[in-house]
Parts: structure tokens; sequence; C-alpha cells
């Protein structure tokens, strides 16, 4: 048990787990248990932002590389105006449409990490001009909100399965077990490696290079899935609907744990850090919508709303940064200690 | 039998390789010596795959091969442990030491079990007594040493390099690793050790192979090279019989303007104390990384003690930060350029200023005019060539650009000037001057401080020299106890002849 507790709190996980399941609770309560736990609430929070969560974790597995992307977010746009668009103009079949969406992703993830780990130009750099390339291509090949899909298909999107899963849920399970598969091959250590120093890698034998690009090119195909969910979901295409999930994405993995200079995470981090950013969304829609009903004449804008949320992730963000500090500096003394108690008869 | 032959290398204007030879038989364990900048590391790096040589032939068994990555060189059998780590800090201790050649069974996945017996093996041969699970950060730095030493022997290399791993290792450490060498041996693994430590190369190895600037000055079995020929080969002088024994230049400490007591600073500085005293120039020599740099970011406030009291102008000195040195009238100017010194985007003019902003507030108006005067008598006066005052920094050349820096240093009328390996890198005739300002100032009457790594520069210009060696002082030369031989001797760990109580 106290080894369990001890793996538990070195995990990288640890601050974003605590965080996720504080916010929970605040859920829990302003809703009650009864209707939180609702099969229709569950499932309209996951499949609502199934979208979100889902390129958190291909930013967590990004930044466990050591680049980052903005550009997620306008990928998601991407896959969800190519996947309209392409049978409703070409009059293709939707799986068509729907394969070059995940393709059109991962074009783009390419052309961004080639350009990041072959021409070496700085990360930060390339991506920022990325999101306004695809955003301006999103726009391009479709000018305004518009589309549709067949009702079957947002139809399973919402459906609950046995009662209580959420069809969205499944897809989602489908990522976190390709991660479990992945995170047991030699290309899991190559990759915390490469993010940890990349110099070190490269004199360790690794093609730091091919790394890099194979992460960019899942991150691809995850950013592409999560773009078809969105247009399960909205049912329509929208050019400019992923935009500001690109910066989210960031904060989502920082608040999960996952170091900004890499090689430190896990995918559970991004999980944590993308329910967290939702919830606590969600609860403050939830506490808003309440005090409105109990205090009559209560009534505020959406923005305060935002302004709350948001004032709550950065102080989370805040407490992240310094609880990290501090188990930092815990480790370090253990290991002064140990250097200079563990062999003091030989100085 | 693995050769290299007429190996050259240059980093920018900088020959770090310059016709160096080398070569390893198998079951033979060799040395590579050589002072600070002889080119060991990088000859040791080309064999990593990590730099590749500008000129040269490396010839495997008689044929001639390329090693243009860290991957082919892993190929041919090397394996090199790196006097700076390659280890990741976050990642465990397995994965560390699999880390590029994993155990893999079908489908991709990782033979955890395989793994973990192999790296238990390597651990319990090396008597390291760390969890094989413990991150490498969690670990001790002597024990990050021998993962890092694991790591390389894991590969099973034909031939094993190791880059100075023994620097930081405890005697019994030292002792299995020898332990561990001597069978690799046996095995007909060919072993190459760089190290500065002269008594352990004495124990394990057969023969030796000596760098000097660059290039190969001498190469034989080790009953060849008493230590004396060792130091001889290194330095191109030899050690003269008897070294006189000379008296001290200054009383000591009496009315010093610098003086540093029991300065303490886990794990790099332990128990220094020194003394400068007005119009003095003390130098400290060593290898690089024993400590100087800490030391003298310590007294100029950039990093804190733990232990150990400094007194300025008679007064206690315990600074804050950098800009109360700079108001107690202590500069310090840093050997490396690009990180610590110029702003080469910035103008000459404004560069050479810089410092004197720190002496008034942060809201202090600065006259235009007057900037231009004193930026124009600087660079009069310490001759700095230059296109125009506005021009940026980095239009100048390396020396240039450091004598900007110095200029800057002693603009602001300092008492005490730190300076860090400031001709590092810097053209012979750059060199020169500085050390006529360095001089003229503390003819002024100024105190200087002098890191370097260079002994000639050392001999030229210092009245005293303090050698340090992990984190201590072994010698403190002045008057005729100043020659190379003493130095170098110092450098690597021996006790100088005609040596005196170190440190007080």
């Amino acid at each position: 048990m106290k080894r369990l507790l001890y793996r538990l709190k070195t995990a990288p996980y640890f601050t974003g787990l605590i965080l996720f399941l504080t916010i929970l609770a605040l859920n829990v309560v302003i809703q009650t248990p009864a209707r939180f736990f609702s099969a229709a609430n569950i499932n309209s929070l996951v499949a609502k932002n199934l979208p979100l969560i889902l390129i958190t974790m291909s930013q967590g597995l990004l930044m466990m590389s050591g680049v980052i992307d903005f550009s997620v977010g306008v990928q998601v746009s991407l896959s969800n105006v190519i996947a309209i668009m392409i049978p409703q103009s070409l009059g293709l079949p939707i799986w068509v449409g729907w394969l070059c969406a995940v393709a059109g992703c991962v074009a783009v993830s390419a052309f961004n990490g080639f350009i990041t780990t072959y021409l070496r130009i700085p990360v930060l750099l390339s991506c920022y001009s990325m999101v306004f390339v695809v955003k301006g291509l999103n726009v391009l090949i479709m000018p305004k909100p518009q589309g549709s899909v067949p009702p079957v298909i947002y139809k399973t999107y919402d459906s609950v399965l046995l009662g209580f899963l959420p069809f969205s849920a499944l897809i989602l399970a489908a990522v976190l077990l390709f991660w479990l598969y992945l995170k047991r091959t030699a290309f899991a250590k190559a990759l915390y490696a490469t993010g940890g120093n990349l110099r070190h890698a490269y004199s360790s034998g690794i093609n730091t290079s091919a790394v890099r690009m194979k992460v960019y090119l899942i991150a691809g195909v995850i950013n592409g899935i999560a773009g078809l969910c969105m247009t399960a979901m909205t049912a329509s295409g929208d050019p400019n609907a992923g935009e500001v999930y690109g910066l989210k994405t960031v904060a989502a993995c920082i608040l999960g744990g996952i170091s900004m200079s890499g090689g430190w995470g896990t995918l559970s981090c991004a999980l944590y850090g993308a329910l967290l950013l939702i919830l606590t969304q969600n609860g403050v829609s939830n506490l808003f919508n309440f005090l409105s009903r109990a205090i009559p004449g209560f009534s505020v804008t959406n923005y305060w709303q935002n302004f709350a949320s948001d004032l709550i992730i950065l102080l989370a963000l805040i407490l992240t940064v310094f609880t990290n500090k501090a188990m930092m500096g815990s480790i370090k003394k253990q290991a002064d200690y140990l250097a200079l108690g563990g062999k003091r008869n030989e100085a | 039998m693995f050769e290299m032959r007429s190996i050259v290398k240059h980093f920018g204007s900088v020959k770090a390789l310059n016709g160096a030879c080398l070569s390893v038989k198998p079951g033979e364990i060799r040395a590579l010596l050589g002072s600070n900048g002889s080119g060991k590391s990088t000859i040791v790096k080309i064999m990593g795959g990590i730099v590749r040589a500008n000129a040269g032939e490396l010839l495997m068994d008689g044929v001639p091969i390329r090693i243009e990555s860290a991957a082919d060189s892993r190929s041919f059998g090397f394996a090199v442990a790196y006097q700076e780590l390659s280890l990741l800090p976050q990642m465990s201790v397995i994965d560390n030491i699999m880390l590029g050649h994993e155990y893999t069974r079908r489908g991709g996945l990782l033979d955890e079990k395989r793994r973990r017996e192999s790296v238990r093996g390597l651990l319990e041969r090396l008597e390291i007594k760390c969890s094989p699970d413990a991150l490498v950060q969690n670990i001790s730095p002597s024990e990050q040493s021998m993962v890092e030493v694991a790591k390389a022997l894991s590969r099973e290399p034909k031939f094993l390099l190791l880059d100075e791993v023994t620097a930081s290792l405890h005697h019994d450490e030292v002792e299995s690793l020898f332990r561990v060498l001597r069978e690799e041996k046996a095995k007909g693994v060919s072993i190459l050790i760089v190290t500065h430590r002269m008594n352990e190369i004495y124990q394990v190895c057969d023969s030796a192979t000596i760098f000097r600037n660059g290039a190969t000055a001498a190469e034989g079995p080790m009953s060849r090279f008493p230590l004396n020929e060792v130091i001889y080969h290194m330095t191109g002088t030899r050690v003269k019989e008897e070294a006189a024994a000379a008296p001290r230049s200054t009383a000591k400490g009496q009315d010093a303007l610098l003086r540093v007591e029991h300065l303490t600073m886990k794990p790099k500085v332990s128990d220094i104390s020194l003394h400068v005293d007005k119009g003095e120039i003390v130098g400290i020599g060593g290898l690089e990384g024993q400590g100087q740099a800490e030391y003298m970011k310590a007294i100029f406030g950039d990093l804190t003690p733990d232990a150990g009291e400094m007194w300025f102008e008679g007064r206690q000195l315990r600074l804050k930060d950098t800009s109360q040195a700079v108001k107690r009238g202590i500069s310090y100017i840093s050997g490396d350029r690009t990180k610590e010194s110029v702003f080469s985007l910035r103008t000459i003019e404004e560069n050479l200023t810089a410092g004197d902003a720190a002496l008034g507030g942060v809201w202090s108006w600065v006259s235009a005019k007057k900037i231009r005067k004193m930026a124009g008598d600087a660079v009069e006066r310490y001759q700095i060539k230059i296109g125009a005052i506005t021009d940026s920094a980095s239009s100048l050349s390396g020396g240039n650009q450091q004598k900007l820096a110095i200029a800057r240093g002693i603009a602001v009328g300092p008492k005490l000037l730190l300076l860090n390996d400031p001709t590092k890198g810097v053209d012979i005739n750059s060199r020169n001057e500085i050390h006529k300002i360095l001089r003229d100032s503390s003819a002024e009457g100024m105190g200087v401080l002098l890191v370097s790594s260079d002994t000639e520069e050392l001999l030229g210009i210092c009245s005293r020299i303090y050698v340090f060696y992990e984190g201590r002082v072994v010698a403190e030369l002045s008057g005729d106890q100043r020659t190379e031989e003493n130095i170098v001797r110092a450098m690597i760990g021996g006790a100088p002849e005609g040596r005196e109580e170190a440190g007080t």
C-alpha cells in the first residue's frame, strides 16, 4: 500500500489527477450526484468534448517528444471541412471524404514535422505560421459554415450503449488502448529520450528525427479523428470552430503534468488535463445557472462565465508549476543526501 | 585493431585536432592523456559519431571506414561513456541502460523480463547499488557515472571508450570499475580511457597516447612513461629536478582586498579559502569544471554559497544579487561571450556603457553625449578594432568582443575584477593586449582574480596561482614555484614539489 502510494505520488499525472478529482467533486456537489452521474449528462459531457480531449492527447504526445503544435485546433477544422465538402461538392461517398479528412490532417502534421525536425525551424515559429496557413485552407475549402451529415452518423455518435456507456467513450478508449500498447514498445522509450534530451538520445544511437516525425504522424491521425468526431457532433461544417482549441490543449497538458520541455508525462496526464478544463467550464456554467435560479434578477453574460473559469484555470496552472518545483526540490535534496551521506567514509 | 590517422577537426577558426593519430589493439587498455583543449574529448566524440572529422583516415583492421552518425559508431562496435554523461534524468535506470538497443518480443512489445535481468546483471557486476527502477535524477552523481558505464557495457562493445568517467567516482567504485575493465580486456575488448587521475592510469593501462595541441605527442607502452615523462609530453618542457621554494610575495591576507574563507558550495566547491591583495593579479588554474566557475559566481553574488565567509575591503561581503556586487566595486567578466557577456545585436557603444548603467538607478538620466564620449575613450584606450561605434557588437572579431567585455568591466572603475577564462578562443594578439590591459589596471591598484584553463596565461600575468582540483585547492604557487610543470602536476591531482599547506 505504501509502495503504491509512493508510486502514485511520483507519477507524472499526480498533480493533474488531484486537481481533476477536486474539480470533479465540486461538479458533483453543484449538480447533485444523481444528476451529474446520469447517463445523459455523462454522455453529453464526453460527446461534446471528445474533440478537445483527443487533440489534447495528440498535443501531449508532441510535448512529450519535446515539440509543440498550436495548429492541432485548426487541423480539427480542416478534417471537419474536408469530411463535409468532399461528399457534398464532389458527390463522392462519405467514407472517402472521411478518409481524405484524416489524410489531410496527417499531411499537415507531416509537413509541420518536416520543417521542424529536418529543416530545424524553431517549433514555435513553424506551428504558429501553420495555424494561419491551415486556417486559410479551411476557409478556401468551405467559405462559410454549412453542410450536413446523415442522421445515422450523429445518432450513433450521441447514442448510449447498454444504458450507460457513451458511444464516444469507445473512441476515447480506443485511443487510450493504442497508447497502452505504444507505451510498452521501444518506440515509447525513444520518444521519451528524444523529448528529454535530443543530443543524449542521438548519442545513444536513436534516430531522433525519425522518432519525432513518427510522433507528428500519429498526432495527425488523432487530429483527423478528432475532426471527424466534431463533424459527427455538430452534424455540419464550420471552418473556424476548432481554432480556439489550439492553445487550450497546451494549457491542458501542463495542467495534467506534461513537462513543457519534453520527456516527462504520459497520455493520462493529457486526459486529466483535458477533463479538468472541461469540468471547470461545466461547473462554472452550472454554478451560474444555479445562482440565476436561486437569486431572482441575477443574470450575467457568457463572458463572465468564461472569465471565472479561465481564472480558475490560471490558478490551477500556477499551482501546478509550484507543486512541480517543490517536487523537484525534494527530489534534489534526496539525491544530495544520497551523494553526501551514502559515502561519507570515503571523502 | 582500430586506427585513426592524421585526424583534423576545427570548430570555426579553432583547431581542436591537427593531425592526431590513435590506435587500439584488441585486449588492450590504452590511456589517452593530454592537458585542457588538447583534443582528447573531440577524438572520442569522433569515434562516438557525434562529431565528424574534417580530414583524416579511420581504419578498422586496415580497411577504411566512415562513421557518419552515432548509429554507425554503434554498428562498428563502439560504445562511449561520456564525461558529461548521455543519460536521460527523467527516465529510469533500466530505460537508460537499454536505450537504443531494446529487447523486444513479437508485436514490438518490450521484453520486460529480459531487460530487467540483463540490467540487474550489469548493476551487480559493476556493484552499483541503486534500484533499476529509480529515476536517474534521483541517484547520486557517482552512481550516475557508473550507470553511464553500464550503459556502454550493455551493448557488448568491441571498443569501449571511457571519457573521464572516474572524475566523480569514489574509491571503491573505481575499484569495481577496474575489475570489470580487466575482465573485458581478457575477453578481447579494446578499451580507451581518458582520465586525469595519473595513479589510475598506472593501475590499469597497458599503453598510452599523449596529445598536445591537437596532435599526438607520444605513444607507447605504459612502462615507457613515468610521471615526469608524461608531464614532459603534455607540456613540451622538461621538469626541473629541483624547484626552489620561493618566499611569499605579499604578507598573507593582511590588508587583503578580498579575503574568502572556507567557501563551500556542494557539490562543486568544498572549503576553499583565498585572498587577493590590492594591485595584485591572482590566478586560478586547474582542469575545466573543477569548481572554478562556481567559485567566481559565488564571489560575484550570482550563486549563494552553503558555507563560508567573504571579506571585501575589511568589511564582510554578503551579496544577495549581482547588482550589489557591482555597487560594492566588483566586476565579473565571463569568457563565454555568447552566453554571458556580449549583447551581440546591440551597438558597441551600448555594450561599453551597459555596465555603467548598472551603477545608477533604473530611471537615472543617461546623456547620449556623455555615453558617446565614454565609449570613444574606451575604444581608444583599449585599442578595440571597430568599424563604427554604432555597429553591432557581432561585427567584431572574437578577440575584440572580449576586449569589449573587459573594457565594460573596467569602465565602471571596479576595485576587484573577476575574470572567468577571458581569453578562451582568442587570438594571440588580442590576448596580449588583454593581458596588457589587466597589468595596467592592476598597476593602478585594481585587484584581479583570473580563472584560466591556459597555463601559459597564468604564468604570464599572475603573481600567485591557486590550482583547483575536484573543488579543492591543491596548490598555491608563487614566486619560483610558478612553473608549468608544477601547475600541470597539481592540475592532475599530484602534489607539486615544495608544496605548502594548501588553501590557507
